[in-house]
């Protein structure tokens, strides 16, 4: 894993997901796709179980950072980008539809997560939070398997869609 | 020279990640709050301009023969202000014939901040680019087109965080209807009015202004508008008041911090 790369991916995602992400927001709700969980997806498919267990936690702690509260992302993704490394093991999930089919999910229970999370923090939470997971899960499910060809480009993970692009 | 490598088991490395974020859950919010305005400070700018495409990727095309909507809420809350004002002299003239006091902002003075970041529902909270070194303290007020949209709740140096008064554990004196009573924030991008009789006569659309606190506030400053007012559940002789606030604060690229001037 080229940890540096990892560490400038998850920064660039986690500035673009606090701001210029809203640009492609769609409803009245302001759904956007997430980046952060489209990478959790991406790393705990392309990467080995021990390094998707540390990607998972540091991008649930990049999502903290640009959250109002630290704790239940980091928690919530590390959680579910293991449960996928250990499923990716057993299933490898390489076309497209599986791939937007594991963001979306993922998304939903990460974001239940964090929300149950939250409330046992006592924080208050958003209006509506299963229904933002969701179309969130979904738009993040649509456009994150495109993403991953550029993401593992930037890795230099060479993946059966990219193969030219060898580490 | 072979490099030594520490071995850790997969399992353990979950215990301990898991560990780190219910540390992170559970540690005092003012401690980890450090990390996120750590975050926000250092990427000030690409954040500013992520923020930035995202406003202007949302705005709506306007018309060259009508106002846009920002700027159609800021006049209507600057009218709401002057008028709120013109109320509070006429009573005074009333009541007070002999005591004259005068409304303005003579000792205070404004600071203009941009936003960096903006979280409005749920928890309702700016983080902004003005800090200690501009003079901002805890407790100072925020306008936002024209209306108050919450009090400095943390700074430090180059930055500090806006508590909006929509969120949940947020208070805020306030005046309506000549009515003098506290706001309680209710997250979502509203608070609510939960003393007033109902015997008061309170309209959808109604003005509710900050009330004056010495040193921070000293005019009648609108906050929101009535939105929806009910019997309470809980006890029917009290108004469930909804206030919204005077102004998109998820379109803020900026705000105002009032700050008392120093005594020469």
């Amino acid at each position: 894993m080229r940890w540096l790369r990892f560490a400038v991916l998850i920064l660039l995602a986690a500035v673009l997901q606090a701001g210029a992400v809203k640009a492609v927001a769609v409803t009245r709700f302001n759904i956007c796709p997430d980046l952060l969980l489209i990478l959790l997806a991406f790393f705990a498919v392309y990467g080995n179980t021990f390094d998707a267990i540390i990607t998972s936690f540091a991008i649930g702690f990049a999502a903290d950072l640009i959250s109002p509260v630290m704790g239940p992302q980091t928690i919530s993704f590390g959680l579910l980008g293991t449960l996928l490394a250990y499923l990716n093991r057993l299933i490898a999930i390489k076309k497209m539809p599986h791939q937007a089919a594991v963001i979306f999910t993922a998304g939903i229970l990460a974001g239940a997560l964090a929300y149950w999370l939250s409330v046992l923090r006592g924080q208050p939470h958003t209006s509506n939070p299963y229904t933002a997971a969701l179309w969130t899960s979904a738009y993040s499910g649509l456009v994150g398997p495109f993403l991953f060809l550029p993401s593992a480009w930037w890795m230099g993970i060479k993946t059966h869609h990219f193969g030219k692009y060898g580490s | 020279m072979a490099r030594k490598r520490i071995r850790v088991s997969r399992g353990w490395l979950f215990t301990w990640l898991t560990l780190a974020g219910f540390i992170f859950l559970f540690a005092p919010q003012g401690l980890t709050g450090k990390f996120q305005t750590s975050f926000a400070r250092i990427f000030r700018w690409p954040l500013s301009i992520g923020r930035s495409i995202s406003l202007s990727a949302s705005a709506p095309q306007s018309l060259t023969d009508v106002v846009s909507r920002r700027e159609y809420n800021q006049l209507q809350n600057y009218l709401a202000n002057v008028t709120e004002e013109l109320n509070q002299e006429r009573r005074k003239r009333e009541k007070l014939a002999d005591l004259r006091d005068r409304f303005g902002w003579d000792g205070f003075d404004f600071r203009l901040a941009d936003v960096i970041t903006a979280t409005v529902d749920g928890r309702g909270e700016l983080i902004i680019d003005r800090g200690k070194d501009d003079a901002l303290a805890v407790g100072q007020f925020v306008l936002g087109d024209n209306s108050v949209i919450g009090t400095v709740w943390s700074v430090d140096g180059k930055t500090a965080r806006v508590k909006l008064f929509t969120d949940p554990k947020s208070q805020l004196a306030v005046n309506i209807a000549g009515l003098k009573t506290v706001m309680q924030g209710f997250g979502g991008n509203k608070a609510k009015l939960k003393m007033i009789s109902v015997k008061h006569k309170i309209k959808i659309g109604e003005v509710v202004c900050a009330a004056k606190k010495p040193d921070f506030l000293d005019a009648p400053i609108i906050v929101g508008k009535v939105t929806a007012c009910k019997r309470g559940d809980e006890n029917p002789l009290l108004w469930d008041i909804t206030v919204e606030p005077a102004c998109n604060v998820e379109e803020l690229s900026s705000v105002a911090v009032i700050i008392l001037k120093p005594q020469k």
